[in-house]
């Protein structure tokens, strides 16, 4: 449903958040350290610390079904996926040079507004042994940019 | 120790925007970003409604609502439930929230975007700190309790309301480390605010004036509550384009426009405090800085408890200069003829304004003080005065007992010497006060 554009902006250095309800309606939420797309464009990994989300991945598992924000500091631009099928899933140590990236690439987003680059790299600090990986197929996406078509979706369901 | 709100106000100033996430009815979670957390109290925070959108419809449906913070400074996470409580549209806490928006919209690139619709106001439930690392919180910049004692001794010695004025600039300075300050007096009936001191500016602006609710300082006045900005924005400039922009609303009452306005051109961060005293609010402290963020929590919170008993001592004094008895002071000694061309004092009965040898030199009540005493002088040769007596002076037009007469004498007195005119008041005692002249003066009207 998002095109090879879209796919890319989510691998940029946005601002990653991801977060899932109980049954109560009450929402957990967890910053994304990282994220990946499957080959298919199908499938999107977001990559968060297991010991700040423990209610998020009980929820998950609970209800499969997830709210993913990426947002560019530096345009604004910001993108809302939602999924019913997601899954918790072991971190792929393959996969840590993507978060080193990100963490590289989102302090450069976010060096202009005045915020130094020990503060991030505090804020997505993470021991090797504390990730996991939540996977889901976006089933809808919503633009969220501030301005008249914040809110608005993007394509349509598959 | 249990993380309280007071622990974590700096997550709240917008540097790093929250989360926001919901629910629907049907379980779908949604997640948005937050422009602006504002402080209510420990137990309270509003949050900025700006679009009418998923997040508000789930919020309005009952959706509990969770929150994720980070302290720009160190980077340490929280996590907090919230529970919906109202809207405000109007009023102190909406003028607070709009103006701080104002700022982070200017910040971000977003002016003209970002727009508060109203403030919704929320019950902090939990406040949870997530697991991590951090970095160290810098030390602050001041010791507030340390401060405000020392401020209270000094300001507790003062002995009159222009003394008062001084070592409130000076403890500004010296304790609170606040270089740019100005301090604005009400004027009720005119609905207007006049510079009566100032510090860290090229010109004192004294005798400048505001209208009631422009900008940052008439807002602050308007709505008798801070007003903080961390950030530019020509949204909230007090200077020139908004007196500007105000129409003038009758020669008699017209807005004071001869005087400049001091300030910072290109203030970043601005905060208003209204001083008041018994309810009634005597008038504005601003300060202002070249950085940004320069102004937080605590710095309100501290010039808020200045504030306090600044308002509270200005009442004393001015109280007491009007009740002192008409015991003439200590007799100065004789007066020298006075020698040298005449001083031209031409007055304009219109708007009461004065000019000194064709320079202008003030306006309004302070203005038919000062002509009061000038022709008691010229006619009477009388230089010792009271305030008493000017209160029941039919020629001065004072709203009322609640107009600040001593405050109109301070700036009167300030003006005169700034200007250098060849006249001054010299204080001579509680309540009493003399008029000194450097040539004689030759008074015309119209």
């Amino acid at each position: 449903m998002l095109d090879r554009e879209q796919l890319g902006f989510l691998q940029t250095g946005v601002s990653i958040s991801l977060a899932a309800c109980n049954p109560a309606g009450l929402a957990s939420i967890s910053r994304g350290l990282g994220c990946k797309v499957s080959g298919d464009g199908q499938r999107v990994s977001v990559f968060i610390r297991h010991s700040q989300s423990l209610e998020l991945l009980e929820n998950v598992r609970a209800s499969g079904r997830v709210a993913n924000v990426f947002s560019l500091p530096s345009s604004h631009r910001t993108l809302q996926l939602k999924g019913s099928d997601a899954r918790v899933e072991a971190f792929d140590q393959h996969d840590l040079g993507r978060i080193e990236t990100h963490v590289v690439d989102f302090i450069g987003e976010v060096g202009p507004l005045g915020i130094p680059a020990e503060v991030v790299r505090a804020m997505l600090a993470f021991p090797a042994d504390d990730l996991v990986t939540v996977t889901y197929t976006p089933c809808a996406a919503f633009s969220q940019t501030p301005g008249p078509k914040a809110g608005e979706p993007i394509g349509a369901a598959p | 120790m249990r993380i309280q709100l007071e622990h974590i106000r700096e997550c709240l100033e917008g540097i790093i925007p929250g989360h926001i996430a919901t629910c629907d009815r049907e379980g779908v979670p949604n997640l948005a970003y937050l422009s602006q957390v504002q402080y209510i109290d420990s137990q309270h925070v509003a949050l900025s409604y700006q679009f009418f959108n998923r997040t508000r419809q789930n919020v309005l449906a009952g959706s509990p609502v969770r929150l994720l913070l980070t302290s720009h400074l160190t980077g340490a996470q929280y996590r907090l439930v919230l529970q919906y409580l109202r809207t405000e549209v109007s009023g102190p806490l909406f003028e607070q929230m709009r103006a701080k928006l104002a700022g982070i919209a200017s910040h971000t690139g977003m002016s003209g975007v970002f727009r508060l619709l109203g403030s919704d106001v929320y019950r902090v439930l939990d406040i949870e700190p997530l697991a991590g690392a951090s970095l160290a919180a810098p030390l602050p910049s001041n010791n507030y309790l340390t401060a405000l004692r020392r401020t209270a001794q000094c300001l507790g010695a003062c002995s009159s309301l222009a003394g008062l004025l001084e070592a409130s600039l000076d403890c500004l300075a010296g304790e609170f480390r606040i270089q740019h300050v100005m301090l604005l007096m009400h004027d009720q009936p005119r609905g207007r605010l006049y510079t009566l001191a100032s510090r860290g500016y090229p010109e004192s602006g004294i005798g400048s004036e505001i209208p009631v609710g422009a900008g940052v300082i008439g807002i602050c006045a308007r709505e008798r509550t801070p007003i903080r900005i961390g950030f530019m924005t020509s949204e909230y400039a007090y200077g020139r384009t908004v007196r500007d922009g105000i129409a003038a609303d009758g020669l008699g009452d017209a807005l004071e426009t001869a005087i400049p306005l001091p300030g910072l051109p290109e203030a970043r961060s601005q905060l208003a405090v209204p001083i008041t005293a018994f309810e009634r609010l005597l008038g504005v402290l601003y300060v202002e800085s070249l950085a940004d963020l320069y102004f937080g929590y605590d710095d309100e919170d501290a010039l808020v408890a200045f504030a306090a008993q600044l308002g509270l001592l200005m009442d004393h004094h001015q109280q007491a200069e009007d009740l002192a008895g008409d015991a003439p002071g200590p007799t100065p000694p004789p007066a020298p003829p006075l020698t040298g061309p005449p001083l031209e004092v031409r007055r304009f009965p219109a708007n009461d304004s004065l000019f000194v040898d064709d320079q202008y030199l003030i306006k309004g009540v302070a203005g038919a003080i000062l002509w009061a005493l000038l022709t008691d002088y010229v006619e009477r040769g009388r230089i010792h005065f009271t305030n008493k007596g000017l209160r029941v002076d039919s020629r001065i037009p004072l709203p009322g007992v609640s107009d600040n007469l001593e405050a109109r004498l301070v700036l009167l007195q300030r003006r005169l010497e700034e200007r250098d005119a060849g006249i001054r008041l010299l204080k001579t005692g509680r309540g009493s006060f003399s008029l000194s002249l450097a040539r004689p003066v030759r008074l015309s009207e119209g």
